[in-house]
């Protein structure tokens, strides 16, 4: 109670100061009014009674200075008593808080940038209303071994789901593409999400004008229906809110406006310029094609593991109906996969992500280490100073506080440097980000970030605060205030230290050394083309709607590849449905070889692309047996294919043998005669291994071109491109322009992003631990002065004296060289999804980056040592 | 060299506690009957008595509110706290063990 009413009094006094002040005027005003009337009283006058009063009180303001000391003694007082104090040690010792305040800088602002990317990538939930109810919905199966989670839903899948499940509050499946808008202005191809009218509601999400899609949208031959990014809204109609209930021409086909998206509004990972009404024929049998991917709100109450459960009866509802299906859902162990939609969003960057947390963590505890060094040479000089004032009276407990409120003040110093370092380096990463680094834009320093720097500097002051502590001898007083050399304990955390530096920093070495290698066995693989460079690509679509007939199209293909060939510098052009590394045109299909199938089985999945003559020579993929397509096999009969190398060997074992032999999609369509065997192609991605490729020479109204020009990308060559296939049809639109080592690149770029901060986070560290090393020597050869000296003065030889010290940096550094190659091979495992070409247990990346540590942890030594060795015996010894 | 204060220094607490306990005071009043009662013996310097009546109050002895007075206007009145009860009678009990020891020595010196 006493307690209580202490605090409370002199929280008061501390903020209700001028209060308390006014009062205690008062107070003493009515003391002197009553010895004024006393001495009235006794006959004097007003005046000559009002001095009487004053000399009876005495000094008035000695007084009242007097009460208000009483307030002082008193905790947030001392505490501010002692931050000043502290700023001004911090301000007066410069040699020793801007090494350390440029430390605590580098790493705290390096963690609140990485920390603020992972919190906008993996943690902070999705931007739409109770996220945690939001589910993805897709299947998981396994293609010949290979566990598929992401496998999309067919549109009658969708159907039977729509109807069946219990578990869905909203449901609705949606497919990215890619449309032409033609009408006003220069035909535009813009991105598009197809959906059904349940997605919307189940994100819960309004549009900003206009409604969402209803079912009345999805019958076919009814009007269709689009719904308008406020980007694309404001980018193509300036933001006209008129153009609602507007006819908008998409793929040749009108489209009314019925909506405009908010402008803060992102479709997961995607990043449409218009929503489609996805439409549907109910009751007969929708696409067979798996390229939907459902999103669904659960029900209250439900979780994901129910909702698995719920899909799987529903499933084998959609199943039931057909013998085959369910025969071949059977065979690819075909199971639903309801998971939380962060996934979806999040993808496989999460593993990248966590990598460079746990790097930015050794990081920051490097960072501690190297200032607790720091704080401890630094303690260990004021040793005196803290006895000196012991012995005068001051508490320990004073002493400790103060050391604390110093670290803390240091850290919270160096956290504010460090946040605004984030701040600059956040936006130079926003910028900078691989596109595919899903949520970038949401990439900011919030109050979360803030308060993670604001733990950070806590936690750190405290850590190094607490050595501080430790090592200023405030337990053993008296025994050290006469500032004898360090003791042997005082050196073995030093040595200890340093040993924690040295591995840390070889840690971090070792993961971004495994990368580098990774980059360079990437660089090695012959992808399947050549100069990807020089390889200019272009999407063209030509829609039904506007050329019904095959035929027509084929040849208008025939026509523009013919003019594009044309071009003077073009050495070589072609099409196919899907350029290599053009994932978002993949498909898989069930390919039969003849005599090799079994008959009763469903044949393993292959990639298909259609494709025109001359393509393998843009593409510089080399044929290994047979003959290219002719314009020829387009047309006339008999079918031929042209097949991988890695299919043929697979089959007959050499590439020669498969000319001849007989494919087919499926189990019952026509065959086709192989005709040629070409070169394996990473059509995946560099990293991935070639997939098994079939190209037929079919017609499809989507295609990529690829030309091979020495000039690719320039301005002059696109303008020619756009020109020639104007010549042809002036309607049709230009999309994904660009080179194939755009595309190269992008399958590089998960990598090298976390190339690039890892590199960085090993570089620090093995800066940080280089300052480490240094520091611990050449405060050791300070401290060793005077032995030294006398070493040298009875006839110690330099050389002797340098490799003293050379020996104590070499076992130490040997020393967590060993413990850090040891924790190296321990954490390297978690990073094998990064890794390509090249084991976790590298031993290439070990050694050298073993020699790389040793090499800068030597040169740290060598400079101490070297001025030990050149000390001058004298000058030492009379310096003390 | 002793400041006059430093003569009451341990026993100016004990007196305004006890002077305190008959009832609440203000400042002036705890001067006069201090005064008063030790027969003008001893006379508090209000040098010392408001930094002391402060301090005690700091330390939870005292509690003090603005109160309407005998003199014609609010004054700052004193009282004793439960704590400040206690701490009266350690301060008592001390002062009788010192006072009681000092003449003893006086006594059979």
């Amino acid at each position: 109670m006493r307690v209580y009413r202490v605090f409370m009094h002199r929280l008061r006094s501390i903020f209700r100061k001028s209060r308390a002040d006014a009062d205690l005027q008062h107070e003493i005003e009515i003391h002197l009014e009553q010895l004024v009337k006393e001495a009235v009283a006794s006959g004097l006058n007003e005046s000559e009674a009002r001095m009487m009063a004053r000399r009876r009180f005495g000094p008035l303001e000695k007084t009242k200075e007097e009460c208000r000391d009483t307030r002082r003694v008193n905790v947030i007082d001392s505490f501010r008593r002692d931050v000043r104090y502290a700023l001004r040690m911090i301000w007066i010792k410069r040699s020793f808080s801007v090494p350390a305040l440029l430390t605590l800088a580098l790493g705290i602002g390096a963690n609140i940038a990485i920390f603020s990317v992972v919190d906008a990538v993996l943690i902070r939930s999705l931007p739409y209303t109770e996220p945690e109810k939001l589910v993805g919905v897709s299947n998981s199966a396994v293609f010949s071994g290979q566990v598929v989670n992401d496998w999309p839903l067919t549109l009658d899948m969708y159907a039977v789901y729509e109807e069946q499940a219990r578990s869905f509050a909203d449901f609705g499946v949606w497919t990215a593409g890619a449309a032409a808008v033609t009408g006003a202005g220069d035909p535009e191809e813009v991105a598009t999400v197809t959906m059904t009218h349940g997605v919307l509601p189940a994100l819960g999400v309004q549009p900003y004008l206009g409604r969402w899609f209803s079912g009345a949208d999805e019958v076919p031959g009814a009007q269709k229906a689009v719904i308008l990014s406020n980007k694309y809204w404001q980018r193509r109609f300036g933001g006209n809110p008129r153009l609602l209930g507007q006819l908008v021409r998409i793929d040749f086909v009108p489209y009314q406006v019925v909506g405009v998206m908010p402008r803060s509004f992102e479709f997961l990972n995607v990043d449409p310029d218009v929503f489609l009404a996805q439409s549907i024929a109910k009751g007969a049998p929708g696409s067979r094609d798996a390229d939907n991917f459902g999103v669904a709100r659960l029900k209250p109450g439900v979780s994901v593991d129910q909702a698995n459960q719920d899909i799987a009866r529903v499933l084998s509802i959609w199943a039931g109906g057909s013998t085959p299906w369910r025969q071949a859902f059977e065979e690819l162990r075909v199971k639903p996969n309801v998971h939380p939609l962060k996934q979806d969003v999040v993808g496989d960057v999460g593993a990248v992500l966590k990598i460079l947390m746990g790097a930015l963590v050794i990081v920051l505890l490097l960072v501690c280490a190297n200032v607790a060094n720091l704080v401890q040479v630094r303690a260990q000089a004021r040793r005196e100073e803290f006895a000196i004032r012991t012995a005068l009276g001051a508490g320990r407990g004073q002493i400790a506080r103060q050391l604390i409120v110093e670290s803390l003040a240091l850290a919270t110093l160096g956290g504010a440097a460090g946040l605004g370092l984030a701040f600059a380096a956040l936006r130079v990463l926003v910028t900078h980000a691989p596109a595919a680094l899903p949520r970038v834009r949401e990439i900011s320093l919030d109050s979360t970030s803030i308060l993670f720097a604001l733990a950070c500097s806590l936690l750190s002051g405290m850590l190094f605060g607490f050595i501080a502590l430790l090592k200023s001898g405030l337990s053993d007083r008296l025994r050290h205030a006469r500032g004898a050399t360090p003791s042997a304990e005082q050196l073995h955390a030093q040595n200890a230290l340093v040993v924690a530096q040295v591995a840390l920093a070889l840690v971090l070495l070792v993961g971004a050394g495994l990368l580098v290698r990774s980059f360079i066995a990437l660089s090695a693989v012959k992808p399947g083309f050549t100069h990807p460079d020089q390889i200019q690509t272009i999407r063209l679509f030509i829609p039904e709607a506007q050329i019904p007939e095959p035929e027509r199209v084929a040849q208008m293909q025939a026509d523009i590849l013919h003019e594009l060939a044309a071009i003077p510098g073009v050495t070589a052009a072609g099409f196919a449905t899907a350029l290599p590394l053009e994932l978002e045109h993949h498909n898989g299909n069930p390919v039969s070889v003849e005599g090799k199938t079994p008959v009763d089985r469903m044949p393993p999945n292959r990639t298909i692309k259609s494709i025109s003559p001359g393509l393998f020579a843009a593409l510089g993929t080399r044929l290994i047996a047979g003959r290219d397509f002719a314009w020829s096999d387009l047309v006339s009969p008999p079918r031929v294919a042209i097949i991988s190398e890695n299919m043929a060997r697979e089959n007959w074992g050499d590439p020669q043998d498969a000319l001849g032999k007989r494919i087919r999609i499926g189990t019952d369509g026509p065959w086709s005669v192989i005709v040629g065997v070409a070169e394996n192609v990473c059509d995946d991605g560099v990293d991935r291994p070639a997939p098994a490729l079939v190209y037929f020479p079919r017609v499809r109204r989507s295609v990529s071109f690829a030309l091979r020009s020495s000039r690719a990308r320039t301005e002059g060559l696109l303008k020619e491109i756009t020109r020639k296939i104007h010549i042809v049809d002036s309607s049709l639109p230009l999309a994904n322009v660009r080179t194939l080592s755009d595309l190269y690149r992008l399958t590089m770029e998960r990598r090298s992003f976390a190339l690039v901060l890892l590199g960085i986070a090993a570089g620090m560290a093995v800066t940080l631990s280089i300052i480490g090393v240094y520091g611990v020597l050449a405060y050791a050869v300070a401290q060793r002065r005077k032995e030294i000296s006398i070493r040298v003065a009875v006839g110690a030889e330099p050389r002797t004296i340098k490799a003293l010290f050379l020996r104590q940096g070499l076992i130490l550094t040997c020393l967590g060289g060993a413990i850090g190659l040891v924790s190296a091979r321990v954490v390297s495992h978690w990073m094998s999804s990064l890794l390509f070409g090249v084991t976790p247990t590298d031993p290439l990346t070990f050694g050298l980056s073993g020699a790389v540590i040793l090499a800068a942890a030597l040169a740290a030594t060598y400079v101490p040592s070297r001025r030990a060795a050149s000390l001058n015996p004298i000058e030492a010894l009379h310096s003390d | 060299m002793p400041k006059p204060s430093d003569l009451l220094q341990g026993t100016l607490d004990l007196l305004i506690l006890k002077t305190i306990a008959t009832g609440p005071l203000h400042g002036w009043a705890v001067a006069k009957r201090i005064q008063v009662l030790s027969g003008d013996v001893l006379a508090v310097g209000q040098g010392s008595l408001y930094p002391a009546l402060h301090r005690l109050e700091q330390q939870g002895w005292l509690r003090a509110e603005w109160k309407d007075s005998d003199l014609g206007r609010p004054a700052k009145v004193y009282s004793l706290t439960r704590a400040g009860k206690k701490q009266l009678d350690r301060e008592l009990d001390s002062w009788n063990r010192l006072s009681s020891a000092v003449q003893l020595l006086i006594e059979t010196a």
